[in-house]
């Protein structure tokens, strides 16, 4: 059951990946933009249990570690990714103010993303990262937040649905 | 509500995190083999890229035209019936003359120093969430692109090829918090090291704190050994402000770079460098002012207005 659960979510976020890197980064938007793989997984997690949201951060950790456009060693986001989804899966499991108000769901994404990427500018400055000055990885990390909460409702509801249709109403190993 | 799991869970939690910290220790112990994941995945992507690069091309300035759209509003309003069609190949033909001029200016900067250039379009811009400035473009080593090549535009340095695989090449921009550069002041020949900060100013360190910069002086790449990873005489930028902090060890200043990164879409990648060290002769031409026509007004006061 994990060996299937891993390898559907795998290929999901493999599509999501190819998407994020050929058309999302194409794009000029506003503040740098977004991430869609990092949205997508956080949101994948808050679905699921804290086992599939721990693999679900492996996965798409890894992923966004083998874009070339990354600048961290190889494993940072994917150690990161597998904390936040396992954080936020763990919140949300059994938990029906965030399993079943939307709302919930969207601001502990949106929070989750912010949080991911403080982590991620606090352990590159230990690994020796350089993420620039102070006031643009402000305005990164800020408007990040502000993109999070603009898309999450959008891709909450083709998620859900995606997620349903492959774990059935709630993923259970 | 306890999960039943919580046993299994955490083991592979654990599991996982040690996994991802193993990679981590492999990375920076400098393992061949994850760069190698790097660059095939790279390879798999490229034609994605392009694709995508493709299909976007219309929208891709969209967000940044919306800004604009009050002071045309009428205009599209009245055009609207039947400009749709029209609309999509003045946007591709935009572009297509965008590229041609890039590329005119660029071929004219390597014309002027004997560089011996290649020219590629940007087909990828990094994710904001890395916080590094790179670009992708769609020459690789099957094109004679290695790393550690200078890759230039029209109005001057760009970047240098980090890492190039066999149909692409990931560009680390000048901007960039990594990236570095030894420049020299055109005129004074007074050297130094150029800093990326992120955005479009860059920071200058100077080695000599004896002479004077000022505002406006161009700077220039200073080469480097076997002109790998910078030829010299590319203009790089002007500073725009001197810092004169009193008993600072090193002066130091800020520099406007001079290619818009914003609106890259066709680069040069210096393939090799010519015999002669180009010198001064690449410094830009300063801008022109642009003459203010002089209104002068005859008032004659009426013999009406006087008698009163």
């Amino acid at each position: 059951m994990l060996a299937r659960q891993f390898s559907i979510s795998s290929l999901v976020f493999v599509i999501i990946f190819l998407i994020q890197e050929s058309v999302v980064n194409q794009l000029r938007l506003p503040g740098g933009g977004f991430s869609l793989v990092l949205l997508i997984a956080l949101t994948w997690a808050a679905l699921s249990t804290p086992t599939v949201g721990a693999l679900t951060g492996f996965i798409s950790g890894f992923l966004m570690d083998l874009s070339q456009s990354s600048s961290g060693a190889m494993g940072h986001w994917t150690l990161l990714m597998i904390l936040a989804c396992y954080a936020v899966a763990f919140l949300g499991f059994g938990n029906d103010n965030v399993r079943g108000n939307p709302i919930t769901n969207v601001f502990l994404v949106s929070a989750a993303s912010v949080l991911t990427l403080v982590a991620y500018v606090i352990t590159g400055f230990l690994l020796g990262v350089s993420v620039g000055s102070f006031s643009r990885v402000l305005i990164t990390i800020f408007s990040n937040g502000v993109w999070a909460l603009l898309l999450t409702p959008l891709i909450l509801p083709v998620v859900t649905r995606l997620h349903r249709s492959l774990f059935g109403k709630q993923a259970h190993i | 509500m306890r999960y039943g799991g919580e046993g299994r869970s955490r083991l592979l939690l654990i599991i996982l995190i040690v996994t991802s910290l193993l990679l981590i220790t492999l990375d920076l112990r400098g393992v061949k083999i994850l760069d190698g994941v790097r660059s095939g995945t790279q390879n798999v992507l490229s034609p994605f890229q392009k694709a995508g690069s493709a299909v976007v091309s219309p929208f891709r300035n969209f967000f940044g035209d919306v800004t604009n759209l009050g002071q045309t509003r009428s205009e599209i309003e009245k055009l609207k019936a039947d400009n749709a069609k029209l609309r999509n190949q003045l946007l591709q033909r935009k572009s297509a003359d965008a590229e041609l001029d890039q590329l005119k200016s660029v071929l004219d900067l390597a014309g002027r120093a004997g560089y011996k250039v290649l020219a590629a379009r940007v087909i990828s811009q990094g994710a904001s969430t890395s916080f590094s400035q790179t670009v992708t473009i769609d020459a690789g080593t099957s094109s004679g692109v290695r790393p550690n090549m200078t890759v230039v535009s029209g109005e001057g340095l760009i970047g240098v090829v980090k890492e190039s695989y066999s149909n692409s090449a990931l560009i680390m921009l000048a901007t960039d918090p990594d990236f570095k550069v030894g420049v020299r002041i055109a005129g004074t020949q007074q050297i130094g090291i150029l800093s990326g900060r992120g955005s479009k100013r860059a920071e200058l360190q100077l080695l000599d704190n004896q002479q004077v910069v000022k505002v406006g002086d161009v700077l220039l790449a200073r080469g480097s050994t076997n002109n790998r990873p910078f030829v010299p005489g590319i203009p790089v930028g002007v500073i725009s402000a001197v810092d004169n902090t009193a008993g600072s060890i090193a002066q130091t200043a800020t520099v406007m770079l001079y290619p818009n990164f914003s609106a890259l879409s066709v680069v040069s990648v210096v393939l090799s460098a010519g015999k002669n060290n180009p010198g001064d002769a690449l410094v830009p031409a300063p801008p022109r002012p642009t003459p203010v026509p002089t209104v002068t007004i005859y008032a004659t006061p009426s013999p009406s207005a006087s008698t009163k």
